[in-house]
């Protein structure tokens, strides 16, 4: 199996929920669990949520808000590229670890990147201080079988 | 997302139904907030009919229990579907609010 499909989109609240279940129905052609497609959900809305309330928490016109989200379906592996052009995470290998939030006084938890990291099997964050934007890149396995198969 | 709430003697029963997230999580907070104003000995969140949460939720969860926990009112989490489960078992917060099935 392989497909593609790339969304661009406002940063606004709300938008993580429908980027999420559109992305959720893209995977299904994967033939997922409930699981693997609640997995899926809960990892994007994760990084959709990053670059609604870190990257682009100013007061800047949506246009200049873009969040572009990338779906490739590779054998069985479903590969998701989120990509936000706001501010930086300075120190990426902090933000990993769990709790850690710059955003105290707010109910943030600091689990973001914990939870794609739990329930995605390979996650990469691209990022830097200032206006560097981030790229967060995540992958999970939902075949074996058929990944094994297409990397043979 | 809707948010119901009964109270029996004094446990305040509050049930969240639909998905939970950062689009609506003010809203959450600001009418969970509005019920526990009154006195209450226990809050029990009935998780059964919300069908997603992410961390913005545990979020909204443990902002209620630091508020509650000054009254020394304890929260418990009653039948949390599977995906809620697993994101409220990895954020560790059942140590501080039990789950329990209804």
């Amino acid at each position: 199996m392989e497909n593609f499909m790339s969304l661009k989109i406002y940063s606004k609240p709300g938008n993580e929920t429908f980027v999420r279940s559109v992305v959720a129905a893209f995977a299904a052609q994967l033939n997922p669990t409930m699981d693997q497609i609640n997995d899926i959900k809960t990892a994007v809305s994760e990084a959709v949520t990053n670059c609604i309330i870190h990257a682009y928490a100013g007061e800047k016109p949506m246009a200049d808000c873009p969040i572009t989200v990338d779906v490739l379906l590779d054998g069985g592996t479903v590969h998701i590229t989120v990509v936000d052009e706001g501010v930086g995470i300075a120190d990426v290998e902090a933000a990993r670890q769990p709790f850690f939030t710059t955003k105290e006084g707010e109910e943030r938890t600091g689990m973001g990147f914990t939870i794609m990291d739990a329930f995605m099997d390979k996650l990469d964050i691209l990022s830097g201080a200032g206006q560097a934007g981030t790229v967060v890149r995540m992958s999970k396995i939902i075949n074996a079988q058929c990944s094994m198969h297409n990397a043979q | 997302m809707k948010v119901e709430h009964k109270l029996i003697r004094s446990t305040l029963y509050i049930g969240l139904s639909g998905e939970l997230d950062s689009s609506n999580a003010d809203y959450v907070r600001g009418k969970m907030d509005e019920l526990i104003e009154n006195s209450i000995d226990r809050l029990v969140v009935d998780l059964s009919m919300l069908d997603f949460m992410d961390s913005t939720g545990v979020g909204v969860l443990l902002g209620r229990y630091k508020r509650l926990r000054a009254k020394s009112v304890p929260i418990f989490l009653a039948s949390p579907q599977k995906g809620v489960d697993k994101v409220l078992t990895l954020s560790g917060v059942y140590d501080i609010m039990p789950k329990i099935s209804n």
